[in-house]
């Protein structure tokens, strides 16, 4: 599951980014990939769209690496589970 | 004593092509660009015609970076900002500090579709976080003004069927008054999606036939899309850096009718016919050519008939007075801009663009409408009137440089 949520939310950024998800790891940061706020909402977007999972304003301001948005979405899994 | 203002620029994407050479072109030949639609399905529209922009790819004009943050009547007001510009041959460094007013009647309404059906029909829960970014009203303006670098006054100007007459008489009045040197206006729509052509179907004005202004067989108005801008500079200002002139923009004049929401009003258009005479120091009988709001509605060509008589008494008889929505078709918050670079290029080549699809003469429209043929004439003082819902008035005036 972890590792789906990791590839999804890789995928997400490469599309957002028209980069290659190959050149995407666990420890890049948003800001490395020049992310900008509205594509970081947008990513959040095709994440709560894909997981079904509300991704909570507060918890935004606190995604810095990948890996943070992956542990952020498992979280949220498991309390809905 | 006013600041002179010319148009040094001019761009068009609309029906009748994606370029003012194209543009032009058809309308010399009363060549009418409404069509089929093609852009949407049909089964459930009763009017299925419309003048779109043949053959758009988005993707001959940007990136897919830029498209994704770029709605069908962004697009189109970028494209036709940047032909201006070029035609221009303004410096980017020139347009940094230069104003850039565009006109729209509805805004992003491709993605506004999109997102209500979504939510209403795919019973989604969430919006698009880039809905509001390509549906808002300035959307275009602000476009227009990060592709080009304008870092001056940029807003949007909303008057319906007037907004880009509006945008045009705005940033006028600004180069009048010193705040800018250089303005890029015009105005852009793009309104071809069910939730917006289901409403136009139920105001019951648009023919399914075609458009037809004065004609006594005339059934509508035929929506359109597309967009329109010119450069405007102060004559000081253009003639310094050498630049080409089409004409000056002599003049506007505004008005509201202050009556009924959809029922134009004859003396409101006269009273915006009459300031924009009085705006440019033109005498009436000075005029050769109008270029019509001519929507091919029964009210409205009647309507503007009896304005021009009112403003213009016995003169009335000499005008030439075309529809080129006959034509590019009705695009809203764009009309006004094709109209003006129709007329601006009336003035600069000697020949008045034809009312196209015209048949016979209809009922209180006894004007010389230059009925399917353009006309070899040199000129000198023409105006475009733009007259909107909601009795929103606005015409402009354009005078050769001699």
């Amino acid at each position: 599951m972890r590792q789906d949520i990791e590839n999804s939310v890789i995928k997400f950024i490469a599309k957002q980014k028209n980069l290659n998800p190959s050149d995407i790891t666990s420890e890049s940061t948003l800001d490395e990939l020049g992310v900008t706020s509205l594509e970081a909402i947008t990513i959040v977007y095709d994440i709560e769209e894909k997981f079904d999972v509300e991704v909570p304003d507060d918890i935004l301001d606190k995604l810095d690496t990948v890996q943070d948005i992956v542990d952020g979405v498992a979280g949220l899994i498991s309390e809905n589970g | 004593m006013k600041t002179p203002v010319v148009i040094t620029g001019v761009g068009t994407i609309s029906a009748l092509g994606h370029n003012v050479d194209q543009f032009w072109r058809a309308i010399c030949n009363g060549e009418s660009g409404i069509r089929t639609l093609t852009c949407l399905p049909l089964e459930s529209l009763r009017v299925k015609i419309g003048a779109e922009v043949p053959a758009y790819e988005p993707y001959e004009f940007f990136s897919k970076d830029e498209l994704h943050l770029l709605d069908r009547f962004s697009q189109f007001a970028v494209i036709s900002a940047r032909e201006a510009v070029a035609d221009a041959g303004i410096m980017a460094e020139e347009l940094t500090d230069a104003a850039c007013i565009i006109g729209t009647g509805c805004g992003g309404r491709v993605a506004d579709d999109e997102s209500y059906q979504r939510l209403y029909q795919q019973g989604k829960t969430r919006g698009h976080p880039l809905t509001v970014p390509l549906v808002m009203a300035n959307a275009a303006a602000s476009q227009v003004s990060i592709h080009l670098g304008i870092t001056g006054p940029v807003f949007v100007i909303a008057s319906a069927c007037s907004s880009s007459a509006h945008a045009v008489g705005q940033a006028t009045a600004m180069i009048r008054s010193g705040l800018v040197d250089v303005a890029i206006a015009g105005g852009t729509d793009a309104p071809f999606t069910y939730g917006t052509l289901k409403p136009w179907e139920a105001l019951r004005v648009m023919s399914s036939d075609t458009c037809r202004p004065f004609s006594k067989d005339r059934s509508g108005m035929v929506l359109g899309e597309g967009a329109g801008a010119v450069v405007l500079e102060s004559l000081e200002h253009a003639k310094k850096r050498g630049a080409h002139i089409y004409a000056e923009l002599a003049g506007c004049g505004m008005s509201a009718d202050a009556g009924h929401i959809t029922d134009p009003s004859s003396a409101g258009a006269a009273r915006a016919i009459r300031a924009a005479l009085n705006d440019a120091s033109i005498n009436p009988g000075d005029v050769d050519y109008v270029n019509a709001h001519g929507t091919g509605t029964k009210v409205n060509d009647v309507m503007e008939t009896q304005a021009l008589h009112q403003v213009f008494g016995e003169h009335a008889a000499r005008l030439m007075v075309s529809g080129t929505k006959s034509m590019h078709g009705h695009p809203l918050g764009a009309a006004g801009a094709l109209e003006l670079v129709a007329t601006a290029l009336a003035l600069k080549n000697g020949i008045i663009p034809p009312t196209a699809n015209f048949t016979e003469a209809g009922e209180g429209c006894d004007l010389d409408y230059v009925p399917n043929q353009a006309r070899e004439k040199k000129i000198k003082t023409a105006l475009s009137n733009s007259f909107a819902f909601g009795g929103l008035n606005a015409v402009l005036a354009v005078r050769s440089i001699s």
